[in-house]
This record gives structure tokens, sequence and C-alpha cells, in this order.
């Protein structure tokens, strides 16, 4: 690349100059680690985004589209750069810029098509609870390759024994947070978004809804499908404001790195982008809500656990302790460390569905490391990452199970709830 | 001169002072066809032995001198004919010491040191010839003169003509000056005695453990009876040198003396002991294999230095 | 090609122009060279067959291990590059030997962290030590902060099993003391992949040290902080670590992920750190904090515990690529000085770098004496790529007239080559010209690097050099 061609990419593509191509990148990247070519590396992937914005690679080079759609967007990158390249940001802007000129896989679109409608939302999950329900799913997760992984997936969501409700002692005392559904969260987690609304009731918060919220766009944007993610965005604000909440709370940590980025993702619409600012300051994970407030000890649940770290809260939020805070609140837990816990799992939103055979490599290192914890549940807080480890597990026939911290959490409290008054 | 077992009857002894002497004496012995038999102070009786009869001995006596000595960089260079005995002497004036220490006697030079890789009982602690060297200058058999490395600690600039004369017995190329690395002298040293059974195989693997640290010490040597008398020493005895800060030295001496009474010795004992058995070599055909055939046609094409001491290019 | 996609199998035979331009540099921004295919070999013999296969079909070809390097030594126009970093098996590790044998795409860290159960570690420990490979760091003779006592990287090599250019297989080892041989495995370290790959690699393993300080002192000026460096190397402590980061670098690395909470408005920290057995070391790291305040240190604390220890450390290895928020192009250099002649020369340095109007940034081995003058620069301006490059090589000329040389650990490469005949004298070029023909007659690996080509009169004097 010419002298005068990094100085176009460093205008065209806002942040790739800070790339001083060091390598310290490369051992934190799954996909890189998985194929063992630099194209698949994020270094690699900068100097092909480059070259794709500055026109020495034309955006329909099939060599680097695929090198690019490889990318999980796991953001394990960021972490580990020392020059603070926005990899994520680089990662959109080209994918926006590629979009126009490519239909994404059927999957994909489908995928995208129903989420940023409400009604075709309600009628898939209900679809997809009436196949968890029934056991369909089940079956049909005994299929070979992606379709029966995905059902495997769903069925991974299932649960045997629902956490018993209880009452938390609401004191409302730390501010009051609105939570963010999630799609995802809402159609087939609602039993952890209601442990969420416990939890964090008894832990301080007032709760109140924001009515009118919608997708967080996330796998829009993630996507290249940068407009509709506005939309959303846009959406997402003004329900959040009209609810008064001083903090969003979110338990999906793709959608939470999301809303953290509002900021970002409207940066040139010019009503909105300050009004995308303040309300990205007052989105927090829900570990780092209950972080903040103790969390109050629970009662003792004596399971071997260990934890994954969502990409989306370890790079993408650099919420690192909170979760292992709301683990240690559980008193007995066997808590053991995991390793290559910050490695991505290989879900990354849709992309299982789309590179199912990378998405396959990735998730291998990290399933052959939870067995070697001999854990009996993985606590991970994103439902992308539940499902891809759920059906990982069932698929190698583990008994192991993915739950997210906050369902672990509110069954200790609701088993102190029932020994009586606080332990 | 005496050369123990080789004897031989010597009409010249060529005695270059100067590089470049040393140089041309290399060029005409190539146009004369005449092979060299290169030697500091010609204790390696065995090695000589091996040089073809015919060779020419070429001491290196008189080129000797430390070139360059700053204490405050902890390097030194010293042409090769220098004494172990002088760089002892200017080292410990400014309380360094020079990390060779090899088997034999400091009357040897720092050229056939470095030339021989003679390592000695401090070894694992200080490191051998080919770790202390940092920079060399030679004169090939076709009487070139070339430099490789330098004077400074660390260095990587081109290929390594140092690692490769350090240990080539002056088959590649006579050493003419060498530079290395310095140690500061320990703020406390001990030559210490202990009385346990080194025959012993669970004592032995007391002291293993010992040695394997974390009190490393500066060596560690079991001496047999047979050998403990000729040191003055009685018995079998662990003979030990730590060397540290005072409160290093004095948990070492606790730990040894966990394995049996220590007593301290004056350590003038290790130049004694240094002198035990120090010419047995295994020597190797080095030159029987392509590579090696290779790199002695590119420094030595007319086979003149050192003929067959380190066998001869047979491929 | 298809010879090579046979051995290694179509995915590993890159040949797209797109996918060659990924590896057109390694982490010397600013060369960029670009192959002729990319070949990926996963295991030794496919590396084997490769090499031959590239001998009998008469291509120069570059080794590359994880393209970290900072001299341009695993680039080059034109030629087939080989990349090695799918071989990253760790064969075998012996804890009671301490040994390991490991294949040369194995990162260096890993290593370490496969050691670790044992209580050992890979003691060799470049700032890139995450993503290097160990095969290159044995072409490099790499280096780190912590080979100031532990010794780089040919120390730390035992054995290795070498595929020449002309694919004959050889077994390099370190002579034992008892025996009378050559030392070629010696030869072999820092031969920046022109004497062929190294298929397996056999290194010492070291036990960890039993307990550690680590100190960060800061200082006023940056002629305190060398004085001071020179005043703890004089007075023959022996620490296992000693660097030095000057403002510029503590501003990049402090804006950083990596924040160590270096004092940002200081001219200079010096990193220092002692380590070995419990018994004596707190003494050591009182000398050394004694010697600095002397020397002029504001202060001088002591890291709490391992976290803070590795957050002090993690901001040092990183500096580097932090450098990526001051400019988008980074001059490197690497030059080795006498220790005594630190605070002179880094003045000289400064005073070039103020006279070409260029931005020194310093973050190096102090204890060693080895320099790394950075300068971030932006090398679309051509006014400022000028400057740049005569101040570098003004402080060059300047480390060599001063008695060191050009590289202490990062290699000659393409970098450095201009340098090497400021360095060594005609014969000594040819000399190691002659070190090359010996591995590899041909010149099939990596060519043009480390020696200029021009310096070597047997090749010259060979009948179609230059056509």
């Amino acid at each position: 690349m010419s002298a005068s061609a990094s100085e176009a990419a460093k205008r065209l593509l806002p942040g790739s100059e800070l790339c001083v191509h060091c390598g310290f990148c490369l051992q934190a990247c799954p996909t890189y680690l998985a194929l063992d070519d630099e194209n698949d590396s994020p270094r690699g992937r900068i100097v092909l985004m480059k070259a794709i914005a500055d026109g020495s690679i034309s955006t329909t080079d099939t060599a680097a589209l695929e090198h690019l759609d490889r990318c999980l967007g796991c953001r394990a990158c960021e972490t580990a750069c020392p020059s603070g390249v926005p990899y994520g940001q680089l990662l959109e802007a080209t994918r926006e810029r590629l979009s126009p000129e490519r239909p994404l896989p059927f999957v994909a679109r489908a995928i995208l098509w129903t989420f940023a409608r409400h009604w075709a939302l309600l009628v898939a999950m209900t679809g997809a609870r009436v196949l968890r329900a029934t056991g369909i799913a089940k079956v049909l997760s005994k299929l070979p390759g992606s379709s029966g992984f995905g059902m495997a997936m769903l069925h991974s969501t299932r649960r045997g024994v629902h956490n018993q409700p209880w009452t938390p002692r609401a004191s409302g005392a730390l501010g009051t947070v609105a939570t963010l559904d999630g799609c995802v969260m809402e159609g087939l987690f609602s039993d952890v978004n209601r442990a969420t609304e416990r939890t964090l009731s008894e832990n301080g918060y007032r709760l109140t809804h924001a009515t009118g919220q919608r997708c967080c766009g996330a796998l829009h944007a993630h996507t290249g499908d940068a407009a509709t993610a506005r939309d959303l965005a846009r959406t997402n604000i003004a329900a959040f404001e009209r609810s008064g909440a001083e903090f969003v709370a979110v338990n999906s940590a793709g959608c939470g790195s999301m809303l953290k980025e509002y900021g970002h993702l409207l940066h040139d619409d010019g009503a909105w982008h300050d009004r995308a600012v303040a309300f990205s300051a007052k989105v927090r994970d829900v570990s780092e809500l209950l972080a903040v407030a103790g969390p109050v000890p629970g009662a003792a649940i004596g399971k071997r656990v260990t934890y994954d770290a969502p990409c989306h809260l370890m790079h993408g939020q650099r919420v690192v302790n909170p979760p292992l805070a709301v683990l240690g609140a559980i008193e007995g837990l066997n808590l053991v460390p995991l390793n290559d816990c910050e490695q991505c799992c290989g879900s990354a939103g849709i992309y299982n569905l789309i590179e199912p055979d990378v998405s396959d490599r990735v998730l291998a290192p990290k399933l052959a490391n939870i067995a070697a914890t001999n854990a009996q549940i993985v606590a991970t807080g994103n439902p992308g990452c539940m499902m891809q480890i759920g059906a990982g597990l069932a698929r190698t026939g583990s008994k192991t199970v993915a739950r997210h911290p906050i369902e672990l959490l509110d069954a200790s409290y609701g088993r102190r709830a029932r020994l009586g008054g606080s332990s | 001169m005496d050369l123990g077992a080789g004897v031989r009857v010597m009409s010249t002894v060529l005695t270059p002072s100067t590089t470049d002497e040393l140089a041309s004496i290399v060029r005409e012995s190539v146009a004369a066809h005449r092979s060299l038999a290169v030697r500091g102070v010609g204790s390696w009786s065995l090695a000589l032995a091996r040089a073809s009869a015919a060779a020419t001995p070429l001491s290196m006596a008189k080129m000797s001198g430390i070139v360059e000595y700053v204490p405050g960089d902890l390097t030194l260079t010293a042409r090769a004919g220098t004494t172990l005995v002088e760089i002892e002497a200017a080292t410990r004036a400014n309380g360094q010491w020079c990390p060779l220490l090899p088997w034999g006697t400091d009357d040897g030079t720092l050229g056939a040191t470095f030339a021989t890789a003679t390592t000695g009982p401090f070894r694992a602690a200080l490191g051998a010839p080919r770790d202390i060297a940092i920079g060399v200058e030679f004169v090939d058999g076709t009487g070139a003169i070339a430099r490789g490395g330098g004077r400074v600690v660390k260095n990587v600039a081109g290929f390594d003509l140092t690692r490769l004369m350090v240990g080539s017995w002056g088959t590649l190329g006579v050493i003419t000056e060498i530079s290395m690395r310095l140690r500061a002298l320990p703020a406390v040293d001990s030559t210490l005695v202990v009385q346990c059974d080194v025959e012993d195989p669970a004592v032995l693997a007391r002291i293993d453990a010992f040695r394997r640290g974390p009190y490393v010490p500066l060596a560690c040597e079991c001496i047999g009876a047979a050998h403990a008398m000729t040191l003055g020493l009685g018995e079998a005895r662990l003979l030990v040198r730590v060397g540290g800060n005072a409160a290093f030295v004095a948990e070492s001496v606790r730990r040894l003396g966990e394995l049996g009474t220590v007593e301290a010795h004056a350590p003038e004992l290790w130049a004694h002991y240094r002198e035990r058995d120090p010419y047995r070599r295994h020597f190797t055909d080095a030159y029987a294999t392509p590579l090696a055939a290779r790199v002695k046609r590119k420094f030595d094409p007319h086979g003149i230095l050192n003929p067959n001491v380190l066998g001869e290019v047979t491929s | 090609m298809e010879t090579l996609r046979r051995i290694v199998g179509d995915r590993h035979v890159l040949t797209r122009s797109s996918e060659l331009l990924v590896y057109e540099n390694d982490a010397l921004p600013g060369y960029h060279k670009r192959p002729s295919l990319v070949v990926l070999p996963g295991t030794a013999d496919e590396v084997v067959a490769v090499v031959r296969a590239l001998y009998a079909a008469g291509l120069q070809w570059v080794a590359r291990g994880a393209g970290t390097g900072l001299s341009g030594g695993a680039l080059a126009d034109d030629v087939v590059l080989l990349g090695l970093h799918r071989l990253k098996k760790i064969i075998s590790v012996d804890p009671i030997a301490r040994l390991a044998v490991v294949e040369p795409g194995v990162v260096n860290a890993n290593l370490t962290k496969a050691a670790t159960p044992f209580g050992l570690h890979y003691a060799p420990d470049p700032s890139s030590q995450t993503a290097c490979t160990i095969g290159g760091n044995v072409a490099e003779n790499a280096g780190g902060p912590h080979c100031l006592k532990y010794g780089v990287t040919l120390n730390h090599v035992q054995a290795a099993t070498v595929v020449l250019p002309d694919g004959e297989i050889v077994k390099l080892a370190v002579p034992a003391d008892h025996e009378a041989a050559l030392d070629l495995m010696g030869a072999f370290v820092g031969s920046e992949g022109c004497f062929g790959v190294a298929l397996d690699v056999t290194v010492r393993l070291t036990p960890n040290p039993e307990g550690i300080r680590t100190m960060l002192a800061d200082f006023s000026s940056m002629d305190d902080a060398a004085r001071a460096t020179s005043a703890i190397i004089a007075a023959g402590i022996l620490p296992a670590a000693l660097e030095l980061m000057d403002q510029a670098t503590i501003a990049a690395v402090e804006a950083s992920v990596y924040a160590a909470g270096y004092p940002t408005d200081c001219a200079a920290v010096l990193l220092v750190e002692v380590d070995g057995p419990e018994c004596g070391l707190d003494d050591d790291a009182a000398a050394i904090a004694a010697l600095c305040r002397e020397c002029g240190a504001r202060d001088v604390r002591t890291a709490r515990d391992a976290t803070d220890r590795a957050r002090l450390w993690q901001g040092r290895k990183k500096a580097f690529g932090a450098m990526g928020r001051v400019a988008s192009h980074l001059a490197v250099q690497d030059a080795v000085v006498p220790r005594t002649r630190l605070a002179p020369i880094l003045a000289r340095i400064a005073e070039i770098g103020t006279r070409h109007g260029v931005h020194v940034c310093n973050v190096f081995h102090a204890g060693d004496g080895n320099l790394h003058p950075n300068v971030p620069y932006n090398a679309d301006d051509p006014d400022e790529n000028a400057r740049v490059h005569s101040a570098m090589k003004e402080i060059m000329e300047l480390c060599i007239a001063e008695g060191g040389t050009i590289s202490g650990e990062h290699g000659v490469g393409f970098d450095k080559l201009p340098y090497m005949e400021k360095l060594f004298p005609g014969d000594s070029l040819d000399a190691m010209c002659r070190l090359r023909d010996a591995f590899d007659p041909l010149r099939r690996a990596n060519p043009g690097k480390v020696v200029p080509s021009h310096a070597c009169r047997e090749w010259i004097s060979a009948p179609g050099f230059g056509s």
C-alpha cells in the first residue's frame, strides 16, 4: 500500500490508522487460532478493510469478503490492542459499505427481518416455544449439521426445573432501573428476565418498565444494515427516556454492548447524537449494577460452576469482574477457573448459523476446556453464548448445562427466602 | 617446550606479534603448502598430538595484552595470547572477575580457552565460553582478517562468527582477539567443605536438590576419596562455592548444614581443584558431515589450520 | 504450485492478490514486500517437502513465524513466503532435565504456560511474547527485558532439527562440555532465516524465582535515569531486568488499555526487577533503590503484589504497540551501546531528534545498553519521512562511533542492512557471507538480508551474478 493510500484509509476508515501492525492481537483472535491464516486475523482484516476503503481491493473481491465474513466480531482483539484500534467499529463500517452490493444469506435476512418487526418476533418466538415445549426441538436436535445444531440451541433454553418466584426486599434506595427485555431473552429466557428483576429489587433498585422498546439492533449493525440499527436505536432511546429510569439494565451482553455504543452508531445524526450519548451513559450490564450493590449474599448452592466470559461483556464492554462478584455472592459455590475463558465460543449473534464450519472449530476448544473443569454448570451472561455452549454440550453428550449467572444468584436468593430470612 | 605425549622435534615456532603479521604467515603458508599447528602456551598436548606431524607450530604467546577494559561496562577485550592470570589480576583490582575459570591452570591463554570452549566447575552458574564471548577477531585459513560480534553485551548484527570460532579448535581461523563479559565479584564469596557421604544415593539426591536451587551455588562438586587426598581434604567431601550478599550466603550455609558439618575453606582450593584432569576431551570427527565440511572449506579451503584436530573433511 | 497444494492442501496455499496483501509486512510498518505466494505447511514433514519442492523448482523463499519482527526480516518481493505458525505443537516438556522440545510455530508465551505447572518458564521474553513464535525467536536471536540476567535466545537453545535450503535434514546441538566439536547450533541462532528452517527446537526451561521485587523509580531528568542505570550495573548487582521509559512513551502507555499507573509528570522511569531466592532479595532491592535515589530519583516504589507487578510489566511490554496513538508509522531502532555511555548518548539522541524536528520516544533495555529510540511519524508526509530517516541514520552512526552495535535483538533484516558496512569491514562481511554459503550455497533462503550482497566476494565473482 502506498503512503497516499494509507492516508486515504485514515480518512475513509477512521481508527484504522491507529494500527501499527504489532501483531499483539493475533493470539486473541479465535478465527486466527482456528484457521491459521493471517487473513483471518484482526491485523490481516484491518489490512483488507483499509484496502477496501481506499479502493485497492474491490468490494466484490471474493477472497477478502470471505475472510471478513468469517470474523466473529467478538472484539477480543480490542482488549489486546495497545493502540486502541476500534476494530468493532471498523468492521461495522466496512460491512455497511459492502452491504448494498451483496445480499446476505437467506437465514440471516430472515432473522434480521423478523427481529426488526415486533409482531413477527412475537410469532417467531411463540413458534420456537412450541417446538421447545413439545419436545420437537429435542428430537430434531439429533439431526446432523446446522439445522440440528439450531434445534439443539433451542432445546438448550428449556428449563426442566424453573426457579421458584420469591418476594424480594425492595428498598429502591440505589435508583430506578428499566430493564431491556431483549428479543431472545424475553422470547426464550423469560425466566432469566424475571430473575433479573427480582435480584435487582433485592439489591436496592426500583424497577420500572420502558414501554415501546424494541430489538437493540446489534444483529443489524453487525451485518451492515446500519439503517435499521439506527431506526431501532432511536425508538429505544425515546422509550427509555420516557421511562425516566436512571439506569438501563441489560442481561444480554451483546445487546448491552450495542446500547452502550448508540453514541457511535448515531454519531452523524445531529438531532439524536447527544441523546444517544446520554442514553448510552446510563446503560449497565446487570452484573455491574449488582456488583455496585454488593451484591447481597444468597444461600448456599453446592454446585461446581465455571464462568465463561461473553465477548461482548469482556471485550465489548470491558466488564470483567462484576459477573464473578455475582457468583461470589452465592455461598458454597465451587467456582473453578475456565482455561481460555476470554476466548469466543463461536456463537457471535447469528454467525453460528451462517458460518457453521468455522463456528464449530471455534467451539471445539471451548467445549474441551469446559470438560476439563468437571463443572456441572457453565455460567455465561449472554443468550447466544448460553445457546451455543448449551447446544455444543448437549450434542457431545455432556451433562454440563449453560446458565445465566443471574439465574444462579436468583436460585440462591429464592432458597434463602424459603429457608426464612437472611443467611 | 614440553609437549607431553606428542613430543616431536620442532625446527621453528612461528610467533607473530601482530594480527597483520599473523595474516602474512597464513598467506605465506598457503603459498608454501605449509600447515600450521596453533597454540597458546602449548598446554593442549593431546590436541597438538592430533595435529599432523608436518604442521609448523604457531604460538600466539606474543600476541597478548588487554586492549580495552571499562570496568563500569563489565566487558573486556584482550588479545588471544593474554593469559588468564593477567585477566584475573586486572579484573580483581576492580572488584570483578573473569567468569571462565576453566579446567587447567590460569597460565593458559584466553584464546585457547575460547578456541577449545573449555568449561570449568563454575559453568552452570557463570556460563560456558560460548555464553561469555561477545566478539571475536580472527585470521582465517586464507589470511583474511575478520571480526564478528563486538564489545557490547547484546549483539545480533550479522551472522554469528563468534559462536563459529568458539570451540572450533583453531580449525576455521586463528582467534587474535576476544571480547567478553565479566562479572562483579560477589559481596560474600564462601568456599565450603561439607562432610557428607558423597557415594550414598540418598545423599546425592539431596545434593542435587540443593544444586537445583533456589539457592543456586557457584559450584557444587562431589570429591571422591582419592581426589580428596590430593586436595588435602582427607576424605570424600562435598566442595561448594556460594556467592551473593550476606543473607543469601548465610541461608545457603544453613541449608548445606542439613547435609553435614560445614567448614569454610580458602578459595585457593578451587585453583587446585581446576587443575584436575583438564585435558580429557572427546574429539569428534566434526568435519564428517557435509554441512561442517562446507564450513571448513569456506574458512580454511587449503586445510592448513590445525589439520586433523577435529578430523578431516571426508565428504 | 500444484505440487505445493498437494503437499499442504488447497486451503494452505494462498495466491489471490488480496490475500497476499496481508503478508506484505511484519511488525515494522513502512516496509511492504509482496510475496509471490504464501504456503502454510502444518507438519515438519510438510515443511521438508515444501522446501525440497522449492529447491527443485529453483525458487527463493522467506520463512515467517508470527510476523512480529521489527527489521523487515520476514519479507521479500516475489519470493515464496513460508509461514511456520501452523507448527504449534509443544512436543515435550521435561521438568527434570528442564528442557522442552517445541515446533517452530509455538508462541513464546504458550511455552511458558505449558511449563508453569512444573514451576518453570522459558526465560527469553521479547515484548511480543504473547504473539511471537519460538522459531522466529531462534531466527532473530530474540532478547527481552529479562535477558539481562537470564541471557538471550542463544543461551537457551540446546538443539534443533533443521532442514537446509537444499532439503537436507541436519541435527544441530550445542556441544557437550566434554566434546570437542563445532557449535553450529550457536551459528544457526540469529541467522535470520538465511540458514534453513528449524523443524523442532530444544530449549532450556528456567525455574521460576522464589521471590520477585519489582520497583518503579521515577526521575525528573533522563540523564539521572541513565546515570542510575550505569550505577546499578557498575555496582555489580545483576537485576533480572532494568528497563527505561521516557515521558513520551509513558504518555502513550497510560492512554492505552495497558495503563500501568506510571507517573506521567516525570521525565523517565526505570522499571527494575530483582528475583531469586527470598533470602537476600530485599537487600538487593534496597541497594538498587538507594542507588536510584542517589542519582536523583524522585520516588522508588515497589509493586505490592503479583497483580501490581503484572500491571507494571504489561505497560512496558505493550509500549511499542501503543505508539500507534502517537502516529501511524513507527521507525524502530535497536542499537546497543556501552552501559557507561548511556547518559551522554541519550543526550545526543535527544539533540539529534530536536535538530531534525522528530519525536524520539525511548523505551529500552537499559541494563544491557540496548536502546530503542522509536520515532512515531506520518510516512505520508514526504518531508517528515525524510527528516525521520536522516535522524535515524545519525543516531545509528553515533551508536557505532561510541563502540556500539546496530542491533541487539531485532536483527538486521532489510531495515539495518545499510549500516552493516559501517559496522564491519569488508573481510568480516565476506566471512559472514561464507558462513551463509556453507548452509545455503545457492542463496535460496531469505535473499537479500543481513549482509549486503555486494559485500560477498565469492558470490559476486560467481558467473551469472547480477543477471
